[in-house]
């Protein structure tokens, strides 16, 4: 479990990086790359935190969008020795200490602790089976989907057992409200008994990290699993013979090092894969993460744009991936993108491709 | 900064770029240092941060800061180890990587015309889809920007082959003090008897003439294989003889780094540090010669093979047979591929900070230079790193030296000692008939001490400076004055 500590305690770190300046995190952060100033860096922010711990500078509205515009997708930190995120998120605490949030955050906070999930539940998936499922708020609150992902488990004799449970709280942990988000973990803890299993599968990599971090679970992604059951049953797919690129979400990939099994699987269908130049550890968010596509939607589809524009670097024209953010946030960008380039790049969602490659 | 002056041009700029001019404090502080040595708690704030996403822009940036006498301080990578991008006076910090575009890549001239702020690890990555490169590659290639290699004269791997980047500048545009673009250059040629070389005066030019904005760049193809090869010397001056005579005998080096026995240390904790066991190095063992090599794939093989033989045969060098160790240097200057969430960097500089007087100095005197080095530091309490010498103009040996030292930046203190340190090396490299700066640049640590070095050239300097910039508003003090070294001014007006 992560412990939880205060800017101060990162002093060392952030001075490291003040001395340092050697910008090897700048150039590809996806949200510098839009907004152009050094403080949507993280190298830029790391003297914001200096200023923060001097008192040279106080929390602010305007740190505050600034601040909730960092995607968390962890670029930054592969390119470091230093603890990036955690200070990132350390900065976020000190503006809601100090009394500045956005109002979207504070609403799905809000949200969150009273009815124990971020977005509307449209799907009912509880079921008796033989592994612990998590489903998350995004895939209950998609029946099509999550149906579509439970009927590839189930065919691929995969059973999963789903219970009541509650938001992890990854966006309330990582929007920076700390005492909330202990409530959170108090509310998980009490709903969630029956995940004392051995393993436990999950659907969205925000929530895979999420549990593995916070709360110390023993969790595998779902789409690790397939992958192990295909390689049982080597003819279990049929070929669906196109060529892809395959986008690598930041949690299930960066976060949690899953990168070769979604390409395994993209192997079993029969579909070329072609890799955009930033893949595995190096791939681009695609603009949804940290909250950021609830705050300035504007700023989330430049993003996705640009990742979209990767693809078409690469000539191809279908993006595969497996998250419930990257899949949509990539889609809506590519639909807003055709105009301008001339090309539409469809997005797929790999249980999509599974569902059909196993009809 | 006059308040009023600030907030009438800030205005202005508003007009012109909308959200892109910004006086928020925060911006400001992500702006406020680079990368040279300052203690803790030091800042240089701007008073403004623009970015100018073209040529005009910045010509209507800067006669607003004409009209209002305000400072213009270009940024870019923000990696210069000599303060030359820090608002000493305040004024307007212009973000240049905002000026991130290829304009054209001209494979027929092997050509690349791009404005300013790319950076280089960007423009290498575009050019490898056409099959190019641009050779002027420093470490800091990452984050540095065009524009900052011409203004700096910074560093380049390859630049025993290719030189660095007046080598391979055709042209640039520069808006100057006066709020004039101008191209300056020769177009696509390389190389022309007309007129001044107004082009060169750019280079290290460190934004005190103006802000460039475009550049035209000659590139060459990608080596279709590359190898990297060490040897260790017995004598630090066996490495500056032993490249002269490799290239004497017409072997193609590409690049050629010697590092002192401190330096070399360096390299094997790395390597202890990594694999978990010691490099089987000779005890004589007083310096190592890092070389690489490229081309096509036989005839780099036969280059390594005689220089192999060159070095054994004649300078009783040895190969380093721990080719990991020779990787390791690899990847600390060029690949800058580390194992991701596991780069050490940069953890070296958790109590101390990496600092460098960057001195040039005739090949002849590396033996001399660097026991006075040893002296120097331990008479300013400067932990010593070592010393590396890169070979920076193509197919002679050179000697760009880092003689490194670690800095305790945690008081003001501290750090004068080290810009002391900084002061009695140059003083050296004068006296050993060499230069006090090779990559770093004035910035603002050598202005006015530089005399020392130019004599009554530095007068010339000034009125050049005037030509370009009459109201002094672009990066005002850098080259011509030291905020961290003591000098006669008198002398120096």
């Amino acid at each position: 479990m992560t412990e939880r500590k205060r800017l101060e305690d990162y002093a060392e770190d952030i001075y490291t990086c003040n001395r340092t300046r050697c910008g090897f995190c700048r150039e590809q952060c996806p949200v510098y790359h839009v907004m152009a100033y050094e403080t949507y860096s993280c190298r830029g922010k790391m003297l914001v935190g200096r200023g923060l711990i001097e008192k040279t500078l106080s929390p602010s509205e305007e740190m505050t969008q600034i601040l909730d515009r960092c995607l968390h997708c962890g670029l930054c930190q592969a390119r470091c020795a230093l603890h990036n995120l955690d200070i990132i998120t350390s900065m976020r605490r000190e503006m809601v200490q100090g009394g500045f949030s956005t109002p979207v955050h504070r609403e799905n906070v809000q949200r969150i602790l009273t009815e124990g999930r971020l977005l509307d539940a449209r799907a009912a998936p509880e079921r008796q089976g033989q592994i612990s499922l998590y489903v998350g708020c995004v895939y209950r609150s998609k029946p099509r989907e999550l149906a579509t992902a439970l009927s590839v488990l189930e065919r691929l004799d995969i059973h999963p057992l789903i219970g009541d449970e509650t938001c992890c709280g990854y966006i309330v942990d990582a929007t920076g409200f700390d005492k909330e988000f202990e409530e959170v973990q108090e509310q998980f803890k009490r709903t969630y008994q029956q995940f004392q299993a051995p393993e436990i599968l999950t659907l969205c990599p925000t929530c895979t990290i999420t549990l593995r971090e916070k709360y110390g679970l023993p969790v595998k992604h779902a789409i690790v699993a397939v992958a192990e059951q295909l390689r049982k049953r080597p003819g279990a797919v049929k070929r669906l013979g196109f060529r892809a690129t395959y986008h690598d979400p930041c949690h299930l990939g960066r976060m949690l090092g899953v990168f070769e099994e979604p390409r395994e699987i993209l192997h079993q269908l029969g579909i070329e894969l072609v890799e955009m130049e930033n893949n595995r550890y190096f791939s681009i968010c695609c603009g949804g993460g940290g909250g950021v596509n609830a705050v300035d939607q504007d700023l989330s589809i430049e993003i996705a744009k640009n990742r979209v524009r990767d693809a078409i670097r690469m000539g191809v024209e279908i993006i595969t991936t497996v998250c419930p953010t990257c899949e949509p946030t990539l889609l809506r960008a590519a639909a807003r993108l055709a105009p301008e380039v001339g090309t539409f790049v469809d997005v797929q969602g790999l249980w999509d491709l599974l569902d059909k490659a196993l009809q | 900064m006059d308040a009023e002056q600030v907030h009438k041009a800030f205005g202005e700029l508003r007009e012109i770029l909308g959200h892109r001019a910004s006086t928020s404090p925060v911006h400001r502080m992500a702006y406020s240092r680079d990368w040279s040595p300052r203690y803790r708690q030091m800042n240089d704030l701007p008073d403004i941060v623009v970015i100018p996403r073209d040529t005009q822009e910045m010509v209507r940036i800067t006669k607003v800061a004409y009209r209002h006498g305000i400072p213009l301080v270009p940024f870019a990578g923000g990696t210069g180890m000599g303060g030359g991008a820090v608002a000493w006076n305040g004024g307007i910090m212009v973000e240049t990587k905002g000026l991130n575009h290829i304009l054209e890549i001209d494979d027929q001239n092997m050509t690349a015309t791009v404005q300013s702020g790319i950076t280089i690890e960007v423009l290498n990555s575009e050019l490898a889809r056409h099959r190019l490169w641009l050779p002027h590659q420093p470490e800091s290639k990452r984050a540095c920007t065009i524009g900052a290699c011409i203004g700096c004269d910074n560093d380049s791997t390859f630049g025993i082959r290719y030189g660095k980047i007046r080598d391979c500048l055709l042209n640039a545009v520069i808006v100057t003090g006066r709020a004039e673009a101008i191209r300056v250059g020769q177009r696509k040629a390389s190389f022309s008897s007309t007129g001044y070389k107004v082009l060169d005066l750019l280079i290290a030019s460190e934004g005190t003439l103006g802000t460039i904005t475009e550049a035209t760049l000659r590139v060459v193809p990608l080596p279709e294989a590359r190898e990297v090869r060490g040897y260790v010397c017995r004598r630090l001056n066996d490495t500056a003889k032993g490249l002269e005579r490799l290239l004497g005998s017409g072997l193609a080096i590409e690049s050629a780094h010697a590092n002192c026995r401190n330096r070399l240390h360096f390299y094997t904790h790395s390597y202890r540090e990594k694999y978990g066991r010691e490099p089987q190095l000779p005890e004589w063992a007083d310096a190592i010669l890092f070389l690489s090599f490229a081309g096509d794939r036989d005839i780099v093989a036969f280059n390594v093979d005689k220089a192999s033989r060159i070095m054994v045969d004649e300078f009783k060098a040895e190969p380093v047979s721990e080719q990991e160790l020779v990787e390791g240097w690899w990847d600390s200057k060029h690949r800058l591929e580390f194992i991701p969430f596991k780069q050490k960097w940069p953890d070296s500089q958790r109590q101390k900070k990496f600092g460098a007087a960057d001195l040039g100095l005739p090949i002849g005197r590396l033996e001399e230079g660097y026991h006075r080095y040893l002296e120097i530091a331990k008479k300013w309490d400067q932990e010593i790193l070592g010393m590396t010498i890169y070979n920076e103009s193509p197919n002679k040996a050179t000697a760009s030296i880092s003689f490194a030292v670690f800095v305790d930046d945690s008081s003001q203190d501290t750090v004068r000692k080290f810009y002391q340190y900084v002061r009695e090396m140059s003083e050296m490299a004068i006296e050993l008939d060499g230069t006090m700066s090779t990559y770093i640049g004035d910035g603002d640590r050598l202005g006015g001490f530089n005399q020392l070095e130019h004599g009554p050239g530095l007068k010339y300097m000034r009125r050049i400076k005037r030509i370009f910039d009459p109201k002094n508003i672009m990066n005002p003090g850098k080259k011509f004055r030291s905020r961290w070294i003591e000098y006669d001014q008198g002398e120096h007006r």
